[in-house]
């Protein structure tokens, strides 16, 4: 029997400055983890812990894999300090993945906040793979200061001139700089005036509980059903494997019926936006 | 299944026998409670077979408070070179919670491989109860207080000997390949019955003035509750020692630890406590129990709404370990009560 808890000895293979806080690690397992966007994976330090991300690269890259992780407690701040060639341990991959063949044929609304644009940078790379497939792609981002935007050269430049006639961004920060030209506000002050036929379409939203409380209530307002709102809840996965008991929401483990969660198969859990 | 009578002196030879194949460990009495303790070739001494439930819950053996799960990064199976564990006088209050940890462990995608080898490997001879203690309620949630499924063997306690039930294909073998040790049934199968009639009645009068609701209305009830005052009020005098959790034999929640060994690095499995601050708490600090009265309403909830919900039963058994654990006197009875 495969022992679950057992994980894959893996190599930093090289570590990306994304912001102050927020850093992204290319990362090669001994034996490749194939995780679809969505799907998360346990990353530990040997000996020390270990803590949920969900992969930011894309899923058809098939032996490396990259995870973007913001310094936010004690794991955190020792991945934070790994360099290229260190070794980790990764688990995985866990969890539902976000359903691509529900989105075929629709207008897709991506809303991201801070460090939850990394799912949302699997996702998007999965959908430009094959972006026939969709009518369309807006990517709404939100960070807090021009220098919190990550994957800033794809998100300011590289993607915006992918497929200009499908794909558009909206890029917003709540407190502009000098050096910023661009929207000021909150990321659901992007949700504004949207050019998308709301029958046909989807949104995805990934960010920090408030933030994804606040997109969530500002996209019903805006005509989105429950059934078209899909979000990642990000609890206290700890196995990973729905055993643990930790990230349990309801009568759900976020770890293994989510993280991806379509928004009326959980809106009458209480305590899903703490 | 099949029954058969085995006198006091034969069961100790049966177990005498079988502790070369089993590390087997029955409750002993020590004041007036009964703990679990091993039992070698010297035989059953002063175990004691029947009465009530021991101090330790059943999980203690296939899921200890702290094990080893894994070595970074190596592959290789644990440690098994240990005899499986055979269990002797486990009650049905035990046998109900591995309804729980087989659901849990057990399942599919994922198998927990260290439980899912014990559990396999393992022998359970079970006890119908004798006794009740002040805390006991099972009967008040639907449970017997003697087994009627999930052991291999089951003994009902008589004058001289007991009963002898097999309940699984392992313990049918065990009787089989033993047979000269046992006799026949009658005319012992009927005074199990009234012996069992008997205590299931006297229980039953003991939990009245708990006041528990009726089985079927403890769901409902508690979904009615959730946003009620009773949770701050009952977590008054928690002092979030988590003992009820670790007592508790269907509480199977887990906290995976990493730690430094001589040549490596070692991944432990710890029992964890929902009762704790840090439970539910993510990486930034965010946490959706902040408050000890939504930690403890999680508790119940987790009891008697979650697995009623995913497994069709309870996560308690009515064991009533959780009463005399905790030392700011929180009574499930009482929570069950003011639902």
């Amino acid at each position: 029997m495969e022992n679950p808890y057992l994980p894959i000895k893996t190599e930093v293979l090289d570590v990306i400055e994304e912001s102050p806080a927020i850093k992204t690690f290319r990362l090669k397992p001994d034996t490749p983890l194939h995780f679809k966007a969505g799907q998360f994976i346990e990353m530990s330090i040997p000996g020390k812990g270990e803590a949920p991300f969900t992969p930011s690269s894309s899923h058809y890259e098939k032996d490396k894999l990259e995870i973007t992780i913001m310094k936010a407690g004690r794991i955190t701040s020792m991945i934070h300090n790994l360099k290229k060639g260190d070794i980790v341990g990764l688990r995985g991959p866990y969890g539902k993945e976000y359903p691509l063949p529900e989105f075929e044929g629709k207008e897709i609304l991506l809303v991201g906040g801070g460090v939850g644009l990394a799912p949302l940078r699997a996702l998007f790379l999965a959908l430009t793979h094959d972006i026939e497939k969709y009518k369309s792609v807006l990517f709404c981002c939100g960070s807090k200061t021009p220098s919190d935007i990550i994957y800033k050269d794809c998100v300011l430049d590289k993607w915006q001139s992918l497929d200009k006639k499908r794909i558009k961004f909206r890029v917003t920060v709540d407190r502009k700089d000098d050096s910023w030209k661009g929207n000021v506000g909150l990321v659901t002050t992007t949700l504004d005036k949207l050019d998308i036929n709301l029958k046909n379409s989807v949104s995805i939203v990934c960010g920090p509980p408030i933030m994804m409380k606040f997109a969530t209530f500002k996209l019903l307002e805006v005509g989105y059903k429950p059934e078209q709102i899909y979000l990642s809840m990000e609890k206290n996965m700890s196995c990973g494997i729905g055993k643990c008991g930790h990230c349990r929401l309801g009568n759900f483990y976020a770890c293994k019926d989510g993280p991806v969660f379509r928004y009326d198969k959980i809106n009458h859990i209480h305590e899903i936006w703490d | 299944m099949d029954s058969y009578f085995i006198n006091k002196p034969n069961l100790d030879r049966l177990v005498k026998s079988l502790s070369k194949a089993y590390k087997i460990f029955a409750p002993a009495k020590s004041d007036n409670n009964r703990f679990y303790k091993k039992i070698g070739e010297d035989g059953l001494g002063d175990s004691v077979i029947g009465e009530i439930r021991a101090v330790e819950p059943i999980k203690s053996f296939y899921f200890p408070a702290r094990t080893k799960i894994a070595e970074y990064f190596s592959k290789e199976g644990l440690d098994k070179t240990e005899r499986p564990i055979a269990i002797i006088g486990a009650k049905s209050c035990d046998l109900v919670s591995f309804k729980v940890m087989d659901y849990v462990y057990s399942q599919e995608l994922f198998r927990d491989p260290l439980y899912v080898s014990k559990r396999e490997e393992g022998l359970i001879i079970s006890s119908d109860c004798t006794l009740y203690g002040e805390t006991c309620f099972c009967v008040a949630i639907g449970i017997m207080p003697y087994p009627t499924e999930g052991f291999d063997i089951n003994l009902s306690e008589m004058e001289g000997g007991y009963l002898a039930e097999a309940g699984s294909s392992k313990g049918g073998k065990i009787i089989k390949e033993y047979f000269k040790l046992f006799q026949g049934a009658e005319p012992y199968a009927q005074k199990r019955d009234s012996n069992r009639k008997k205590l299931k009645e006297n229980l039953l009068e003991h939990v009245k003035k708990s006041r528990i609701p009726p089985k079927d209305s403890i769901q409902p009830a508690f979904k009615g509750k959730f946003d009620s005052s009773l949770w701050e009020e009952v977590s008054k005098t928690c002092v979030e020692c988590g003992a009820c959790n670790m007592i508790c034999p269907a509480c199977h929640c887990f906290i995976l630890m990493d730690q430094k060994k001589e040549d490596g690095f070692e991944r432990l499995k710890m029992w964890d406590s929902c009762l704790l601050m840090s439970f539910a708490r993510v990486a930034g600090g965010a946490n959706p129990r902040k408050l000890l009265a939504q930690r403890m309403r999680n508790r119940i909830d987790k009891k008697f709404n979650f697995f009623p919900d995913t497994i069709g039963r309870f996560g308690c058994t009515g064991c009533g370990r959780c009463i005399e654990a905790c030392p700011g006197k929180i009574d499930i009875r009482e929570v069950l009560s003011k639902l």
